[in-house]
């Protein structure tokens, strides 16, 4: 497994077992996804209506960047009010489900992706800021451009996680995603700059038209003047800066792009985790390589105690 | 920071592994522990495609330096992210290019390599969580070496960095879970469990939460024995079809335990209808229908009368269980006797426990009136018999866990990573006593 599934595999495979037409069973099941998202599936009123329920850390935050106008886009019909505790609810009546079988699939595939649309709304936002910037600057030359234009829109920040965030801005030909991320322990600190570096270096060797990434430990310029960052000087927090062009934001790429650059966090962990499985396995290897190296290893001639026929033996004196 | 994020429970048995999350009444997971590798066993390299030398290819972040670039990155191979684990390895291996392993044998952890993937793609590709916010629970059969303890730790909290750990024995939790049980009054963690699985059935006397390891039994008879012995049947009569698999399904269906065999024989001859037919349908869309008859009862019977089935093994279950009792220390016996309790998929055949119960009765009620006779006329007060069964017998381990799992003392029971850094993999060997006297 190279990348990480966008899609919750456990809400897609219950909803494909319900939707298959199995008897209605009920259903009561709290469940976590990445970064402190929680799920709630339950069947509250009859077996065959189906509520599922999302918390997200950060929902506040994506409600004012429009997670809302997301959501019911993606949702519309199925939105119910959000059960208590939770911030967001779409329920699904089996009675009344699509007939033909690519609506149903296509309802099972958006509702496993419930956490990356709700996080979608300020990456989609920011990339309607940016084409609406893009064409605005097409009418001035670079010089000519008003301060507005040039300087790009405001910051936006998603707090997705206790001590990590990501900050999105948009200007006239990019947009800028960063990540501040915190490594707890020190081999991981490593194991993460060896991979950014390897982001870093992506582009100058095959993948041209990959995004440009940065990595530095103190807060990058476009992150001036925000508050609550950390400066990053005793090393543990890292700024992790994807710059997104134009071509990744095109309406055909669009949806891609945002899948993706969400799920990087998880991403590079996974990786980092990875690896670190498969030196634990070279590790093993090896070991089991010198244990055999050693009992295969015997004493160049033993010294054997030499006794003379009365039983005694010499000793060397001294 | 992992103040509220629900705590992650994984028993991963020889056959099936369970995950899920605690608080749940089901684990979300329920797949094979089994992981499909590219080429051939590992180590050994002599496989298709990956065919490369265990020590020539480093990594070259070992080798240090990203300096030189393009040369080295162009090696860089991520074969060992070439793997699937569960029901999608079980399709995988049926293609070419990919060998299927089992980590687990016997209850037991063989291959740490294949575990520790397999994990890594349990937690990130079907728990999705990032290990460092929960915190794990994690089961192990009885008698399990400490160093098997010390690698699990080593791989949750060194790769996994994992907020928390503790590590329970699958018989104590299944204790726990027969606390849902209406027949259970005091939740004591005294009783003796009869865990059958696919591969081998165990009798675990548990003491206040703690397993008498010197009188634990384990029988050589439990599900897997009992699917053979159903194709058996089905191959026999020259049946339609008797795969496994059907034989599997068979017997998973329509098997149950009957209070007497010889009166079941004349029973069904009595009533035909008791006969079945079972319909298969192959992936072709052909369908053909198998005759169940006798099986039906005589399946499970080889736990009553293992004669016949195998001619190695004799001793019925009853009277394993019943022995195991009496090896014991006595003090714990009564409890031991009213508290025997059903886990695994394997006792899941309706009416097992009744027989169960019946036949340790008879057993017991017999050694009294014995030693009554021998003690000229003292009257014994007689033995409490109770075989528990419950609704979460299936996942009993797993079910336990989430249990404890949930309750707001867990954390303060698992050793953390702080104290893993501290300590090392040592701390492993002791747990406190979930559960146990003094919690609720
Ligand atoms: N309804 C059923 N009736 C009878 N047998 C069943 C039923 N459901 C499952 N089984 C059998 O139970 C076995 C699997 O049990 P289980 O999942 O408890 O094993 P395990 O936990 O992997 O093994 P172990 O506990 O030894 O590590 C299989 O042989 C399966 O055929």
């Amino acid at each position: 497994m190279l990348l990480l599934d966008y899609q919750n595999v456990l809400i897609q495979s219950l909803l494909t077992e319900r939707f298959s037409g199995a008897s209605p069973v009920s259903i009561d099941q709290v469940v976590s996804d990445f970064d402190g998202v929680t799920y709630h599936l339950s069947t509250p009123e009859s077996k065959t209506k189906i509520l599922i329920s999302i918390n997200v850390r950060c929902f506040k935050e994506l409600v004012q960047y429009g997670a809302q106008d997301v959501l019911e886009r993606e949702y519309g019909p199925y939105i119910v009010a959000p059960e208590s505790g939770y911030d967001f609810s779409i329920q699904i009546d089996l009675e009344s489900l699509p007939a033909d079988q690519d609506a149903k699939d296509d309802l099972i595939r958006r509702t496993s992706l419930l956490k990356r649309n709700s996080m979608a709304a300020p990456f989609e936002r920011a990339f309607d800021d940016f084409m609406q910037r893009q064409e605005e600057a097409s009418k001035f030359t670079r010089e000519s451009a008003p301060e507005g234009v040039r300087e790009g829109g405001e910051v936006m920040a998603i707090h997705y996680r206790d001590e990590e965030a990501i900050y999105i801005k948009s200007s006239h030909d990019r947009v800028t995603v960063i990540f501040s991320t915190i490594f707890r322990e020190e081999t991981d600190r490593i194991f993460g700059k060896v991979f950014l570096q390897e982001f870093v270096d992506a582009r100058r060797r095959a993948i041209q038209n990959a995004p440009q990434v940065l990595y530095r430990n103190e807060p990058p310029l476009e992150l001036q003047g925000v508050r609550g960052l950390s400066d990053g000087s005793n090393g543990e927090v890292g700024y992790v800066t994807f710059v997104l062009f134009p071509r990744h934001l095109t309406p055909q790429r669009r949806q891609e792009t945002i899948s993706h650059i969400q799920t990087f966090r998880d991403y590079f962990h996974y990786h980092i985790k990875a690896s670190k499985a498969y030196i634990h396995s070279r590790m093993r290897r090896r070991t089991a390589d010198f244990l055999q190296v050693l009992n295969r290893a015997r004493p160049e001639n033993e010294e054997k105690e030499r006794k003379t026929a009365s039983g005694r033996t010499f000793r060397v004196q001294g | 920071m992992a103040s509220q994020t629900p705590a992650i429970v994984m028993d991963n048995g020889t056959g099936f592994s369970k995950l899920g999350f605690a608080g749940n009444d089901a684990p979300s997971f329920v797949f094979p522990t089994a992981i499909a590798t590219r080429g051939g066993v590992s180590g050994g390299g002599g496989g298709s495609g990956s065919g490369r030398p265990a020590i020539a290819n480093k990594p070259s972040y070992l080798t240090g330096g990203s300096g030189s670039g393009g040369a080295l990155a162009a090696k860089r191979g991520t074969e060992d992210l070439d793997f699937s684990i569960g029901d999608e390895a079980l399709a995988a291996s049926a293609g070419p290019g990919y060998g299927i392993h089992y980590p687990v044998r016997h209850g037991q952890v063989e291959n740490w390599d294949h575990m520790e993937r397999f994990w890594s793609n349990s937690i990130f590709k079907y728990l999705r969580v990032e290990p460092e916010d929960h915190y794990f629970l994690l089961t192990e059969p009885p008698l399990n070496p400490p160093e098997n303890r010390e690698n699990t730790a080593e791989i949750m909290f060194e790769s996994f960095n994992c907020a928390g750990l503790y590590i329970a024995v699958q018989a104590v939790l299944a204790l726990a879970a027969s606390w849902t049980s209406a027949k259970v009054a005091d939740r004591s963690l005294t009783g003796i469990v009869v865990d059958s699985g696919d591969g081998v059935t165990h009798v675990i006397p548990v003491a206040e939460g703690y397993v008498i390891g010197s009188s634990i039994k384990s029988i050589p008879i439990a599900g897997r024995d009992i699917t053979y012995f159903v194709q058996s049947l089905l191959r026999d009569r020259g049946e339609a079809d008797s795969s496994l698999k059907t034989a599997e399904r068979v017997k998973e269906e329509y098997c149950y335990v009957c209070p007497d065999m010889v009166k079941e024989f004349a029973r069904f001859d009595r009533e035909p209808d008791r006969f079945l037919k079972h319909t298969v349908t192959a992936p072709n869309g052909r369908s053909v229908t198998v005759d169940v008859g006798y099986e039906r009862f005589l399946a499970p019977e080889i736990f009553f009368n293992p004669e016949i089935y195998s001619s190695d093994f004799l001793t019925p279950l009853p009277t394993v269980v019943d022995g195991v009792i009496q090896q014991s220390p006595i003090d714990v016996r009564r409890g031991l006797y009213k508290n025997i309790v059903l886990s695994g998929g394997s006792t899941l055949y309706k009416d097992f426990g009744r027989r169960l119960q019946r036949d340790i009765r008879h057993l017991v009620d017999a050694r009294l009136r014995a030693s009554e006779a021998r003690s000229g006329g003292a009257k014994s007060g007689g033995l409490d018999v109770q075989v528990v069964t419950h609704k979460r017998q299936r996942h009993g381990p797993w079910f336990g866990g989430s249990l404890l799992g949930q309750t707001p003392e867990f954390r303060s029971y698992c050793h953390t990573k702080a104290e893993y850094d501290e300590i090392g993999p040592s701390i492993v060997r002791r747990f406190a006593l979930l559960g146990g006297p003094g919690s609720t």
